[in-house]
């Protein structure tokens, strides 16, 4: 027992004196792999906050917010624990590289079996991480299942190989999936035949349309334009095919492509929540 | 790594380590503990298939997806639709649960003879009466395959009507398979002792029969139990 | 025969004309012939009697196929033990030499050879076949790619490509390190003669052999439009390649079982005298932990494929939910085994490159009982988070939350894993041989692909990235990037055990450099199209996603190259190499200690062993107690007379 306790202290006497003690200590090992971590983490930061943005498609809803957010903050917190990983091999090819008669094995390096101290620690850190991004995601996800007032039902009806939205209380069915902007929307999506993926990216959520059930998804779009719902799981000869377009407008626009797809103006006005007339 | 070259172990020959040339090899011992080890982990592999194959039951039964489980909403007036098109007009019948008892049964009479097989090649019996044990949980075993095949034609219903019938079904040809398995390793255990192999205190082989056996007995009772109980 | 008359090595005995008896006769061509045979047999048979019914050509395809297996390994003498253990009439002795190969020469590879040196070897050649089908696959598919609306091939044919090229991977990687190296390898390391079970060694082998004709039947059968994962009711509804695909997973499953049986078996009963479990390699454990999984994991594959062909030949209604089934079953017993399968996929060969990277470090391995401790958590861990590949199925959303944990938690396990490999390097003297090259490749390769899966763990991420290419760029990181280079490693480590030649490294450099680089582009590729929204398994998409898929596709291109380049690398050693010394890594591991080309028992004289492989820069026990010892690492464990030896015994 007392012999593990002493090879404990010692390892943690090594890190003291790798990180400590004795030469100035950017000439020392741990020194230099600090430099090189800094730069290769800055450059992480910079990726994690710039990237995402301009590779996402353009986003529509909270969801798709939370998506952008949640690949910041995740490659913002990865650069460092990359860079740590990456600076040390990096390192070990610069200052502990055998340069000699490659034919011959170098000598042997020090004996080092393992480090108690630096393992509980890279134990710990990496809890900690995981802890921080579970409790990020965790609550993300809740936000996202609290249903709202005023909530827009919109049918999903998947098959082989297109896309049919219809719009309970307007009769109307349509190809296109058109949503009024700042309104919370609740799909119900169901298959005919074969699984497939209702998919709208730029809403930053997706379900599977089973058939013979319905599956739940929530979404509230937040600015206008247009987007492209594709199918996320294969389904068949035409699943590339299989994609409708998808806008979001202001509620009276919205009214009157009700309207345009066959609507009374009554049903549609109430569906929109425009103020009656 | 340290490594004596000073082989000084086991047998030698002119310097030689005899088992290196002879290539025999171990001992009766290891070699009957390498195989029952070998067995208890087929038999983990069998039992997690068991357990794959009651979340099946289980979660079919609980989604009841259609009402089609056993389709006790089924009607008349409200037909559902088989899998091959056609209605389905009344709910479908629970399956006579002393077809799969009984063959439980005979699993369970199979396993307690080869239980007695085993003890009796251990106190060095007779080989007429090891083999004769053999040869009748053999027989058993083919009654309990024959009754098998016959529930096939029993039951009342079929694969298309619904997820009670498919997986009640799934368990029947499930333990067919196994029953086939065990009464191949009967018929060749019977052989076996007929020609003297397990004389003299050669039992081991028995041993890994005796527990396969009652795995397998046990796996029936349980399929019978859970296809019985909840249907 | 006494021991006056034995030979100097046991493959040098001379047999007797009858030795092996129907052995003699069998080879890979009875066994394509008796195959062909009962296949037919099968096909007239169920065509004159089952055709009839509702499903019968599904019936017809799926009794042709079991025909198949069955007559193949009939024809190959898989099946020889069984049925002489059934008439009471045993293998003799000299059945069992001949069958591992003895007065055979090279015609030994081509039949049923108990040696597990034999076995190594064959698995080695049919990965590399295998890696052949399914990269060729590839290329039509980045050839397809390259333009949104290419002509090269139809829906239909881009569908069957997909999905064999999937499970056709999936099945080499599942065995790139547990086939040739587990068998070869690893009964050597341990100071074993053989494997517990040389038999059913051989069976697995022979075994996934019969299931790939199968598999590329499917292409000749309608083609499986389904994916690898094959989601029912889409599956359950495909052409009868379907029966046949079903019949190459049941057979793998099978021989994947067998092998992983007698892996655990061995390295628990058969470790020479000394070895203890904590002088153990750790590739060793890791062969043991990837089998520990495959037994859990295939026996959930094999009825999940089982229900797929009742449901497809007998109409039960496991999958198909206007019956009263549902596809999530499906989904949920796949991934039941298909989490599990990617450890078992990557933990053998990390297990092994962590042997490479401690040679070429020259330093004991960094924490090797905290690796074993990450193996098992992983292990138990990958038990329980399957359901993160169904977050958007809609099945069980309050289980997003306690899925998303454990996929989580998983990370933590894994880290410390690479704590250990950058412990390893630290301070060392980094020894930059070509196997060495393929360590640091997979340290840059596996930090993304793992940090990428995490982003896929976060369920509010993976409702945008489930289904499209960000996953398929994910899993080719950790799949490719990280265990197919590991192995990768491994191979250069032990090609000059196995070969006898030493890779020619000039040649190994290029390949990996234009490997590494094409990696990058290739799978960067596929992340842009993900962030961008581009689904998986599509023919022809959107113009607005053309550039990053003509970065794919060159990449693509680029990568084929240079394994075409190592593969050249390979071949030209094997006929031209350096031939290679006993241990030209001067490492410590006991299969350096045996000659080359190792003898038919591995070991002529037992070893004992007094510590683990791992003394670097620690003084050799031996040589400190003025014994002869192995300071010297040329020296081979061969027999000597034992009036030579000093008597006194060294073994602690």
């Amino acid at each position: 027992m007392s012999s593990e306790h002493e090879s404990f202290e010692q390892e943690a006497k090594d890190i003291e004196e790798a990180v400590f003690s004795g030469k100035p200590f950017f000439s020392r090992p741990a020194g230099k792999i600090f430099i090189i971590w800094l730069v290769m983490t800055a450059v992480g930061v910079l990726i994690g906050i710039y990237a995402p943005h301009h590779l996402l498609t353009t986003l529509h809803s909270s969801a798709g917010s939370d998506v952008w957010a949640t690949m910041v903050f995740f490659t913002v917190l990865a650069a460092p624990v990359a860079a740590l990983v990456y600076g040390i091999a990096f390192y070990s090819l610069i200052a502990w590289r055998h340069r000699g008669n490659q034919e011959e094995p170098p000598e042997d390096g020090p004996p080092l079996r393992g480090n108690g101290p630096a393992s509980i620690l890279w134990l710990v850190t990496s809890t900690v991480l995981v802890v921080v991004l579970l409790v990020w995601g965790l609550s993300v996800w809740s936000a996202q299942q609290v249903s709202h007032p005023n909530t827009l039902q919109v049918n999903v009806t998947g098959q082989q190989w297109l896309w049919t939205f219809s719009y309970p209380g307007t009769g109307v069915e349509s190809r296109s999936l058109v949503l009024p902007v700042n309104r919370p929307v609740e799909f119900n999506v169901t298959s005919v035949d074969v699984t497939h993926g209702f998919w709208p990216a730029a809403l930053g959520v997706q379900v599977d349309a089973n058939p013979n059930t319905t599956t739940v998804i929530r979404a509230t779009p937040n600015s206008l334009g247009t987007f492209t719902v594709r199918c996320s799981q294969l389904c068949g000869l035409y699943h590339s095919f299989m994609y409708a377009p998808g806008s979001v407008v202001t509620s009276t626009q919205f009214s009157a492509w009700l309207q345009s797809e066959g609507a009374t103006p009554s049903s549609a006005d109430q569906v929109a929540r425009l103020a009656s007339s | 790594m340290s490594v004596t070259t000073t082989g000084h172990e086991g047998p030698q020959e002119n310097g030689r380590n005899v088992e290196a040339v002879a290539g025999h090899h171990e001992t009766r011992e290891q070699r009957d503990f390498k195989e029952r080890f070998a067995l208890w982990l087929f038999i983990t592999g069998d039992a997690l298939f068991l357990v794959m194959e009651l979340f099946f039951w289980f979660y079919l039964r609980a989604l009841n997806t259609n009402g089609l489980w056993r389709g006790v909403n089924c009607s008349k007036a409200n037909a559902c639709v088989d899998g091959l098109g056609n209605p389905i007009t009344h709910s479908i019948p629970k399956a006579n649960p002393w077809y799969s008892v009984g063959i439980a049964a005979l699993v369970v009479v199979a396993a307690l003879l080869i239980w007695a097989v085993e003890r009796a090649a251990r106190t060095s019996e007779k080989r007429s009466i090891v083999s004769g044990l053999a040869g009748l949980s053999a027989l058993v075993l083919l009654a309990a395959i024959a009754l098998q095949c016959y529930q096939f034609g029993k039951v009342p219903f079929t694969t298309i009507q619904g997820t009670y019938a498919s997986t009640y079904l799934f368990f029947m040809g499930s333990t067919l398979g196994h029953l086939i398995l065990l009464g191949f390793l009967a018929i060749g255990f019977w052989n076996r002792a007929r020609v003297g192999k397990f004389d003299n205190g050669q039992w081991h082989h028995l041993r890994l029969f005796r527990i396969f056996a009652v795995w397998i007995a046990l796996s029936a009772v349980i399929l019978t139990a859970v296809s019985s109980l909840f249907a | 025969m006494t021991t006056a008359e034995a030979p100097a090595l046991l493959e040098d005995t001379k047999l007797g004309p009858r030795a092996g008896g129907l052995y003699r006769r069998q080879n890979i061509f009875t066994g394509l012939g008796l195959g062909i045979l009962l296949g037919f047999v099968g096909w007239v048979l169920s065509h004159q009697f089952l055709q009839g019914s509702n499903w019968g050509t599904d019936m017809v395809v799926t009794v042709t196929m079991v025909g198949w297996v069955l007559g193949f390994n009939i024809g190959m003498g898989s099946l020889n033990a069984p049925i002489r253990w059934l008439l009471g009439h045993d293998q003799s002795y000299d059945d069992e030499l001949y069958a591992a190969g003895v007065e055979q020469g090279k015609a030994r590879y081509w039949k049923f050879c108990t040696d597990h040196k034999v076995v190594g070897t064959q698995y080695l050649v049919l990965v590399m076949l295998l890696f052949g089908v399914g990269g060729t696959l590839a290329m039509m598919m980045r050839t397809q790619l390259i333009t949104p609306h290419s002509s090269f091939l139809s829906a239909n044919t881009y569908n069957a490509i997909v999905s064999v090229h999937g499970m056709v991977m999936i099945i080499a990687t599942i065995i790139m390190v547990s086939g040739p190296f587990a068998n070869f390898i690893m009964p050597i390391m341990i100071g074993a003669k053989d494997m517990a079970f040389p038999r059913l060694n051989a069976l697995s082998f022979w075994l996934i052999a019969s299931a790939i004709p199968p598999m590329i039947a499917t292409f000749f059968l309608g083609g499986v439009d389904a994916g690898w994962t094959t989601y029912a009711p889409l599956s359950v509804q495909a052409p009868a390649a379907m029966d046949a695909f079903s019949m190459t997973m049941i057979t793998f499953v099978l021989s994947v079982t067998i092998a992983g049986v007698n892996t655990i078996v061995t390295v628990f009963t058969m470790r020479a005298k000394g070895m203890s479990l904590t002088r153990l390699p750790i590739f060793t454990w890791g062969t043991v932990v990837g089998s520990a999984l495959s037994i859990y994991a295939m026996p959930a594959l094999l009825l999940g494929f089982t229900a797929m062909i009742t449901d497809r030949v007998t109409g039960t209604s496991f999958y198909v939910a206007a019956v009263g089934g549902t596809g999530w079953l499906w989904e949920n017993i796949f991934w039941i085994f298909g989490h599990p399968e990617v450890y078992i996929i990557l933990i053998p060969p990390v297990a092994a490159m962590l042997e490479v990277a401690s040679t070429f470090a020259r330093k004991p391995i960094f924490g090797y009982k905290v690796i074993i401790a990450g193996f098992a958590a992983i292990s138990v861990l990958s038990l329980m988070v399957w359901a993160h590949h169904m977050f958007t199925t809609g099945w069980a959303p309050d289980l997003a939350g306690p899925f998303m944990l454990t996929t989580e938690l998983i990370s933590i396990p894994t880290g410390i894993i690479f704590l250990c490999i950058i412990g390893t390097l630290w301070k060392g003297r980094i020894w930059t041989r070509l196997p060495m090259y393929f360590v640091y490749l997979f340290l840059w390769n596996f930090i993304i692909g793992g940090i990428t899966g995490i982003y896929l763990s976060d369920v509010p991420a993976d409702q945008y990235f489930h289904g499209d290419m960000f996953v398929t760029a994910h899993f080719h990181y950790t799949l490719l990037g990280g265990a197919m280079i590991a192995a990768t490693a491994a191979l250069c480590y032990w090609f000059p055990k196995i070969t006898g030649k030493m890779l020619n490294e000039r040649i190994g450099k290029v390949a990996f450099w234009i490997i590494a680089i094409s990696i990058q582009i290739t799978y960067f590729g596929q992340f842009w199209e993900g962030f961008q929204g581009m689904p998986r398994r599509v023919a022809y998409y959107d113009p607005i996603f053309l550039r990053a898929n003509q970065m794919t596709s060159v990449g693509g291109y680029l990568l084929m190259a240079g394994w075409l380049v190592f593969l050249y690398a390979m071949i030209h050693s094997i006929r031209h190499g350096k031939v290679a010394p006993a241990n030209p890594w001067h490492a410590k591991s006991l299969e350096w200690k045996v000659p080359t080309p190792v003898p038919l028992v591995n070991f002529l004289v037992d070893p004992v062993v007094t510590s683990d492989p791992y003394g670097y820069g620690e003084p050799d026990p031996e040589v400190a107690a003025g014994q002869p010892g192995i300071g010297d690492p040329e020296q081979e464990l061969v027999p000597t007379l034992s009036s030579d030896h000093p008597t006194a015994g060294g073994e602690s």
